[in-house]
């Protein structure tokens, strides 16, 4: 048994961002695939490593960690293997940004979509006094309100419509940032390449009116010299719902 | 390396950001400038102005480097703690240093955009308010980030959500009791040693001790840790930079609060 263990769902979002950092370290560890769609972060033995009971967690030793971006940073401090921050001070404020841009801005408009698409048809023909139960552990407020959306997909059309705005927006502001530098911040691939990547790996499929060969030929190239890293591969392996499947189609597209 | 440091009143973000330069004891130009009149959209000569634009903190302080603006205070800390080759900012034991980044992501996420909520509509509503039509439309017009703008127009056209006033008020309190639940061991500072999470967590709640007084009552660990920031030379010459006799009541519109999840 290795010194870490990772509790996670899908290498997708906030799960694949350690998944990836690990790999890329070349760490050992121990996989917990903990099921977003079976509630199985709000469960008590989970909730008694993340009260929060936000997924991932990791814990190395008797330390317990969350937050997959801060987590991201701990991987990278705290093992040995190729550095994934830059250390130009600059360079490191700027990937910093990034991935605030990213987890606070950009990232819950993907989510919304995302669950309004996949999370919610997932769970959506359970039992429904069994999902109100799973409901109502989750401890923090707002995710209660975003299950409760998700199931029963009453999303207002003003709030996709500015989920969809962002996702352009951003997308356009990617695009531009990567015509300045081969990777997100840097002149090297880090932690915010990884944390955008998993938002981002299957764009051109999923948003093809906004991102393409011809659209945004930065994100194309950028997305290539990504998936061709093996500890890409390596994570990707270990996906379990169809979410996987995109990606053997985006190689191919690449 | 040209390099100024935009800032307005020693609160919030502009705060931290102050206090985070002086103990770096970097030497760089600050430039105050009056967040509530817009005048962080009109800084001159930014080659590169996404940071200011887009920055997740709304109206906070933007440093310039070469016509680059960078922006968010907590990285802009870690900058200039990065810059001056580790002033004691940021933890050097990587758990300890994932604790501060974890505090510090949490409490942008939460107690920021409530205090920033709560804060706008006590004391910076009224005077944008009083701004006419054509003035706010003229300012409104530099701020490039749509949403921000929304902001800004709520908050001119006096919108009250009483749903996110309920939500803002509970996440102060929530904040209040973590900070005074983590200083129960009897430490000095909030991850032990001190670091960027006390100026952070000083910047945001400072201003929150008079408007949420019930959120800090009974918290005898708080208010002591409180008294211990304001005596560091640090955080007294960031609040010696301050142009009205309170800046902790000076709010500009700050971050959003979650939209989802």
């Amino acid at each position: 048994m290795a010194d870490i263990a990772l509790y996670h769902w899908e290498p997708n979002a906030n799960s694949g961002k350690p998944m990836l950092a690990l790999a890329e370290k070349g760490v050992q560890w121990d996989s917990h695939y903990t099921d977003l769609l079976n509630f199985d972060q709000h469960k008590p033995a989970y909730l008694a490593m993340n009260p929060q009971g936000t997924i991932p967690v990791m814990t190395h030793g008797d330390l317990v960690l969350t937050e997959s971006t801060a987590m991201m940073e701990y991987v990278d401090e705290a093992f040995a293997g190729p550095a994934l921050m830059p250390s130009d001070p600059r360079d490191r404020w700027r990937v910093r940004w990034w991935m605030k841009f990213m987890d606070q801005w950009l990232g819950p408009s993907f989510s919304m979509i995302g669950w309004s698409m996949f999370v919610g048809p997932s769970v959506r023909q359970k039992d429904p006094a069994e999902l109100e139960a799973a409901i109502e552990r989750i401890p923090l407020p707002e995710r209660r309100v975003a299950w409760r959306k998700a199931i029963s997909g009453n999303f207002s059309e003003e709030e996709m419509a500015e989920s969809r705005r962002r996702v352009a927006e951003g997308v356009r502001l990617l695009e531009e940032e990567l015509g300045k530098r081969p990777y997100v911040g840097s002149n090297q691939y880090t932690l915010a390449d990884i944390n955008i990547f998993n938002s981002t790996y299957s764009l051109p499929l999923g948003q093809p009116d906004l991102a393409g060969p011809d659209k945004t030929p930065n994100i194309m190239a950028w997305l290539k010299r990504i998936y061709d890293r093996p500890a890409v591969t390596e994570v990707w392996a270990m996906g379990r719902t169809d979410l996987a499947k995109r990606v053997t189609a985006m190689m191919e597209m690449l | 390396m040209t390099a100024i440091l935009y800032h307005g009143e020693p609160n919030a973000a502009s705060f931290s950001v102050l206090a985070a330069l002086a103990e770096s004891g970097l030497e760089i130009e600050c430039r105050a400038i009056d967040l509530l009149a817009g005048e962080r959209h009109t800084i001159p000569g930014l080659s590169e102005p996404l940071a200011r634009d887009m920055s997740i903190e709304g109206e906070g302080p933007v440093l310039v480097i070469d016509g680059e603006a960078m922006s968010d205070a907590v990285f802009l800390a870690q900058y200039l703690d990065d810059a001056a080759g580790g002033c004691g900012l940021q933890p050097s034991v990587a758990y300890a240093h994932w604790e501060m980044m974890m505090w510090c992501r949490q409490l942008t996420e939460r107690l920021a955009p409530a205090a920033a909520y709560i804060g706008t509509l006590a004391h910076a509503q009224r005077k944008l308010a009083a701004i006419g039509a054509d003035g706010f439309a003229k300012l409104a017009g530099t701020i490039a980030a749509e949403d921000l703008r929304a902001r800004w127009q709520d908050l001119h056209d006096g919108t009250v959500d009483a749903a996110k006033v309920e939500d803002s008020r509970a996440k102060v309190a929530q904040f209040a009791q973590r900070a005074e639940d983590r200083l129960a061991d009897g430490r000095e500072w909030l991850m032990g040693d001190f670091s960027i999470a006390d100026l952070e967590t000083y910047g945001w709640m400072a201003g929150m001790r008079a408007l949420e007084a019930e959120a800090f009552a009974g918290k005898p660990k708080l208010h002591a840790w409180f008294a211990r920031i304001e005596a560091r030379p640090s955080v007294q010459a960031a609040l010696a930079r301050a142009t009205t006799d309170k800046p902790q009541n000076s709010w500009a519109p700050g971050p959003e609060i979650n939209r989802w999840g």
